[in-house]
């Protein structure tokens, strides 16, 4: 999305992770999980990031954070190159962007208290006296929905979801502006994830907070996002508002994805569209269109030509067949969308082996 | 909810509690903390507190350091021997004494005590009511021996793996934490130290210095026995370095140091002490074996395996191998069954195995 000023910029973003082999351990290859990732998330907006496990998408939060370093692009929060900090700068900045992570079980220091999981970003950042802390944990442990009393109690006497909260509470503290949530709601019960979920929606109201909310469940990342980008195999392949994503999806993957979707509204039941194959190794991505060995619908074209992304205002994708039938339904998103649903539910019909 | 949070130390001292090997063993090092710590008192010739010259005195303090014992009585020519000394040359004087009037380093002669017989030498020194556990070759009462070794028993644990712990966990933590190539160079030296034979060394060192005494020994095995402990720090360093709350920490602004000492030390530290504390075991008997074969604490200062050490002449003297070997036994017993128990209490999958 191309907004004046965004307060998140990450232009072409890559993350490669060295395969060593051998004694003297050369470098043999990369597995590219991240490869060429560029979106911007405007202040107070949440992006979705979504993709299935292995694409990527977790290493793009953390890329953003350094909290795996990206091997090339850049990363702009709030006017800072991220990439160029150092030392301190970095530490400084670390107070304006949180994480809050996918496990509450393996977030949280087994052998600390809340109070001092808490403390311990204020101390770093040397924010206030003892009492200006023990006001901003209390502010902030209340804000999660959790009592005072909690503040001298172990993690472990916690549930998942009041787990989380705390990990919530403990991003909040340090009032960043920015927060990458890495999968929040995943490892929790399903009657919890609805009260999380609502929580970070409330909490993005009040603070004004700007979200990069990671996730596989597309389902929670519409009830949340303002934007959608699905990512395949290190790349983001679709990127359009949340409500014109579900109207008019143009990425076969994408809505391979949305037909997984359970939905309780029957007369807009899909067809199931079953993807054959496994995700490819990110360490040898196949050549053309990441996507065409298990795409329904590939073609010659898509096996030697890496498709680049082409905006129809402000829904960016990158696919040939989706190109295609743009330019065929004289560029009537929906039109295409629809055209490209049927197709995809006749090709995934036949028998593929 | 009206219980207070326990922490982890304090749910694993309340599973340690359960069992009553492992608070024997505790108690049993506790009672020898004490005999060490009280040892003058419990076997000397030396008045624990004494009036003398109008002044009040406690030379026994003479036995941890020369240089305590109050000036007073070498100007007076005591020569060491109290008893009749104090009563000749000031008859106002009183004095508390050991509850067993027999030293450490020297045979009490006869007349020494009221009503005492010189100490039996050779092999005529089986134990008796005035030599608890007999006496050695040189008529030097085994028990006053072993109450004062008890203070080397206990050092030569506690600073020998109080300085492999320190190397160890240091090195194992920096290996861990950094990977890499520094992870290559700690690991490399782990190995190269592991290859360092501790006895051989010991000799060897014993033989250059002139005055070798239980410190030297105490860091041969120190600087030598951190190996095991770097390497399981290092495992656990790597292991807890991937969690999640490390990351969470370092997301937070927090450095290195405070990642290692903060977040994966408290988290790493049960597994470590456990070996540790086997380790003070090892230490003990490889300090015994020294002693025995000859090599251990010089004299005066009298070490359990030194006493081991006298029965090598003449094996009839049975109270010379059973009396050091039992304490020998006993303790390094002790320290196994606390490791034992530190491990039950602290390690959850072996929790699990035995519920």
């Amino acid at each position: 999305m191309i907004s004046p000023d965004p307060l998140v910029r990450v232009t072409d973003l890559t993350t490669h992770f060295p395969i060593r082999r051998g004694l003297l351990r050369r470098t043999v290859g990369a597995v590219r999980a991240v490869d060429g990732v560029s979106f911007d998330i405007a202040r107070g907006r949440t992006l979705g990031l979504v993709g299935e496990s292995g694409c990527g998408k977790t290493t793009v939060g953390r890329s953003i954070l350094r909290l795996v370093e990206p091997t090339g692009g850049s990363v702009q929060i709030g006017g800072s190159q991220i990439r160029s900090l150092r030392g301190d700068a970095l530490r400084r900045m670390r107070q304006r962007m949180q994480i809050v992570f996918q496990d509450p079980y393996g977030s949280l220091n087994p052998r600390m208290t809340i109070r001092q999981i808490l403390e311990e970003g204020l101390v770093i950042h040397r924010l206030g006296d003892a009492a200006a802390r023990r006001e901003r944990m209390l502010s902030a442990l209340d804000r999660t929905g959790m009592p005072s009393v909690a503040l001298d109690r172990y993690p472990h006497e916690f549930s998942g979801g009041q787990r989380q909260r705390i990990a919530i509470a403990r991003a909040l503290v340090l009032e960043p502006e920015f927060l990458v949530l890495d999968e929040p709601i995943s490892a929790l019960d399903v009657s919890i994830q609805a009260q999380v979920i609502n929580l970070l929606v409330e909490l993005r109201e009040q603070l004004g907070l700007t979200y990069l909310f990671v996730s596989h469940d597309l389902g929670a990342v519409e009830y949340i996002a303002d934007t959608v980008a699905v990512m395949y195999l290190g790349r983001i392949v679709e990127q359009a508002e949340a409500v014109e994503l579900r109207r008019a999806a143009l990425h076969p993957y994408t809505l391979a994805l949305f037909s997984a979707v359970p939905s309780v509204e029957l007369h807009r039941r899909r067809r199931r569209i079953v993807l054959p194959g496994d995700v490819p190794s990110p360490a040898n991505p196949p050549p053309g269109c990441r996507f065409h060995p298990r795409c329904p619908l590939a073609e010659a074209v898509c096996r030697s030509v890496d498709p680049s992304a082409t905006s129809h205002g402000g829904h960016t994708v990158s696919c040939h067949i989706a190109t295609r039938f743009m330019a065929e339904s004289e560029n009537d998103v929906q039109a295409a969308s629809a055209r490209l649903s049927s197709s995809l539910a006749v090709a995934a019909a036949e028998p593929v082996r | 909810m009206a219980h207070r949070s326990s922490g982890f130390w304090a749910e694993a001292w309340r599973r340690y509690r359960r069992r009553p090997l492992g608070i024997a063993a505790l108690g049993f090092v506790g009672l020898l903390v004490v005999i060490a710590v009280f040892a003058p008192a419990i076997a000397g010739t030396k008045p624990v507190l004494c009036r003398y010259k109008g002044r009040l005195y406690a030379p026994c303090l003479g036995y941890f350091d020369r240089r305590l014992e109050p000036a007073i009585f070498a100007k007076d020519k005591f020569r060491g021997t109290y008893p009749k000394n104090l009563a000749a040359k000031d008859p106002e004087s009183w004095a508390i004494w050991p509850l067993v009037f027999q030293d450490p380093y020297r045979p009490v002669r006869a007349d020494e005590w009221p009503g005492r017989p010189e100490n039996p030498a050779m092999d005529q020194g089986h134990p008796t009511w005035s030599n608890l556990f007999g006496t050695d070759q040189g008529g030097v009462d085994v028990f006053a021996k072993m109450v004062h070794g008890t203070t080397i028993a206990l050092l030569v644990g506690f600073v020998s793996m109080g300085i492999a712990g320190t190397i160890g966990i240091v090195v194992g933590a920096i290996g861990g934490f950094f990977g890499g190539w520094i992870d290559s160079v700690t690991s490399r030296l782990t190995e190269i130290v592991m290859c360092i034979p501790t006895l051989v060394l010991i000799l060897a060192i014993v033989a250059i210095i002139e005055k070798p005494s239980i410190w030297h020994t105490m860091a041969i095995i120190g600087f030598t026995g951190w190996t095991g402990i770097a390497r399981l720090t290092r495992g656990e360093f790597l292991r807890i370095r991937g969690s999640e709350y490390v990351t969470a920490a370092r997301a937070s602004g927090a450095g290195p140091l405070r990642i290692m000492v903060r977040h994966i030390l408290p988290n790493a530290l049960a597994p470590i002490l456990v070996p540790i504390t086997f380790g003070i075991a090892a230490a003990i008997l490889t300090e015994s074996g020294l002693s025995f074969l000859g090599f251990g604490s010089p004299p005066p200062s009298a070490s359990w395996g030194s006493v081991l050490n006298g029965a090598r002449s003449n094996l009839a003297m049975w109270w010379l191998v059973v009396f050091p070997g039992t304490a020998i036994f006993l303790t390094v017993l002790a320290y196994n069954l606390i490791g034992e128990g530190l491990q039950e209490a602290t390690d959850p999958r072996l929790r699990e195995a035995r519920k």
